[in-house]
């Protein structure tokens, strides 16, 4: 399979998204950020659109990348000042853009194509340019993790004594919104707009069963990203050249680490009745 | 913004003997510009422990929460360690309930005591060995130093209370904000708490504590003050914590008074 340059084009995408899916995804799980990372994979979607209108498939990652950073600071200071709660600033937000992407996209006349591409993702069509962009990505999304890790854990845990220790906690909130968009830019070309949320919440949801401690649920996360990636891939593989049946390798990505993800409950409920 | 209700704060007895930690100067505390807590006039010197009395929603955790910055400061001023909010923020340690804290959150005990150490720790550098000893250290103080790497949410409602106690510790902090730490508390728990705060006071740290129980309060406290919406009374316990004084504050509420017994007020 991996004779293919296109294969292993995809793999490494999925690689360079495992080793930014598995950390990111941890916050987003201590954060209760799933709603948030669900909102901000479908406000990208406008931008995409507008990306490829403006410039075509070049132009979709600049697109994505301003809309994900505007919604990022959109949500958090709708929800800071209170003037929405959480969830129904974010509904509010995701179904506005959303419908304007819908309305973007549906001036095209090759609409139902487009669509197709932007919600699902073109993981086998990922160029060499676009693999350096993701890289770009990942080595930023790192390192600002690097830097706001713990801070985001006392946040995450305890928001009165982050905001005793002296943490800003707007600034905290603004900064981990603007990390979830990243990724979701990083991966929004590859997997699409609608499956890119899969990637920010299952794999610290899986690595949950295994593991008490966080800093092991972003390795684990990431393995477990990096290890479905490839069994999508070979499922994706198998099934279109050996049985001639379509399944794009994107859903094939994302079934491997849903299926990884009911694999591993049982084992999570078993540590739960014998905590250590 | 809804009128303030009538007049009269009673000026907490003022320590002019030690350097101050916390001084709040007709203050009045809320949310969103809205004030619920008025007319707070306080006094804390360093070593001082000051409970803070009152009826549920008396504004007890609003004062806490807003020199930690969750509040606002709506009027009048508050200084800690001698610089004034907001500047002063991050010079104090807060301890929460423990039962508003998420169980299920993976962290172990040693990780919530090394959270108190991270403003020490910074921004860039990897947590040390000297950071780690102190989070150690911390929770030997409050007799938990061999459930370290048990997770928070399996100790008891008691000991995550504890746990939270030694995040405090570890911090170093000269200012210690503790918002009714000992509600659902068994005795043991209680009694550590208490001990250690004794021990951080007899180095110095002033203590902030808001409790719904009076004999405590009596017990370890130098200042009490008993709010409901104003600052009705502040003084010595043996000053403030009479029958007159409850019964004004807490209206038709039950009380415990310091001896132990429970006195029914009807207004």
């Amino acid at each position: 399979m991996l004779e293919a340059p296109f294969m292993l084009r995809a793999l490494a995408e999925l690689t360079l998204l495992a080793l930014i899916c598995g950390p990111v995804s941890v916050f987003v799980f201590a954060r209760r950020l799933s709603f948030v990372a669900d909102a901000l994979t479908h406000t990208v979607f406008p931008g995409v659109v507008a990306g490829f209108l403006v410039s075509g498939a070049d132009g979709v990652f600049g697109g994505a990348l301003v809309a994900g950073l505007v919604t990022a600071v959109v949500l958090t200071l709708l929800t800071r000042g209170g003037l929405l709660s959480d969830d129904a600033a974010t509904a509010v937000v995701l179904t506005a853009l959303f419908s304007v992407g819908v309305a973007l996209v549906s001036r095209r006349s090759s609409y139902t194509s487009d669509l197709t591409a932007f919600l699902f993702g073109r993981l086998l069509t990922v160029t060499p340019g676009q693999l350096v962009e993701t890289a770009v990505l990942a080595v930023l999304t790192l390192t600002l993790v690097a830097i706001g890790a713990r801070a985001w854990v006392f946040r995450a845990f305890d928001v009165g004594g982050a905001a005793a220790a002296g943490y800003r906690i707007a600034r905290l909130d603004l900064a981990l919104n603007l990390v979830v968009a990243l990724v979701v830019v990083a991966a929004v070309r590859a997997v699409g707009t609608i499956l890119v949320v899969a990637l920010l919440i299952v794999p610290a949801a899986a690595a949950r069963m295994l593991t008490d401690r966080l800093i092991a649920m972003a390795a684990a996360g990431t393995v477990l990203t990096l290890l479905c990636g490839y069994a999508g891939l070979w499922l994706s593989w198998t099934a279109s050249v050996d049985h001639g049946v379509r399944l794009t390798s994107a859903t094939a990505v994302v079934l491997a680490l849903v299926l990884a993800y009911v694999l591993l409950l049982p084992v999570g409920l078993l540590r739960r009745r014998r905590p250590a | 913004m809804a009128e303030p209700p009538p007049p009269g704060p009673v000026p907490a007895q003022r320590h002019a003997s030690q350097p101050t930690a916390l001084r709040i100067e007709a203050a009045g505390f809320g949310y969103r510009g809205t004030t619920v807590l008025w007319d707070v006039e306080l006094t804390v010197g360093e070593g001082r422990t000051l409970a803070l009395v009152g009826p549920n929603g008396a504004g007890k955790s609003t004062l806490i929460k807003s020199v930690t910055g969750l509040a606002d400061l709506v009027t009048g001023s508050v200084t800690v360690l001698g610089r004034a909010l907001p500047k002063a923020r991050g010079l104090a340690a807060y301890v929460p309930q423990a039962e508003t804290l998420d169980p299920d959150f993976p962290v172990s005990a040693a990780d919530v005591v090394l959270m108190g150490r991270y403003r020490r720790i910074g921004w860039w550098r990897p947590t040390g060995r000297a950071d780690r000893d102190a989070a150690l250290a911390a929770l030997d103080r409050v007799g938990l130093a061999d459930r370290a790497s048990t997770r928070f949410g399996l100790l008891s409602g008691g000991q995550r209370q504890r746990v939270l106690v030694a995040r405090a510790i570890a911090a170093e902090a000269r200012l210690l904000l503790l918002d009714e730490p000992l509600n659902g508390v068994d005795a043991t728990s209680q009694e550590r708490i208490l001990t250690a705060l004794g021990e951080l006071t007899a180095t110095g740290t002033a203590v902030v504590i808001s409790t719904h129980d009076l004999a405590v309060a009596a017990r370890i406290a130098d200042q009490v003050c008993v709010l409901n919406g104003r600052q009705w009374a502040a003084g010595t316990p043996g000053e403030v914590l009479t029958p007159e004084v409850l019964r004004e504050a807490y209206g038709n509420h039950a009380v415990d008074l310091p001896d132990g017994r429970t006195m029914l007020v009807e207004t």
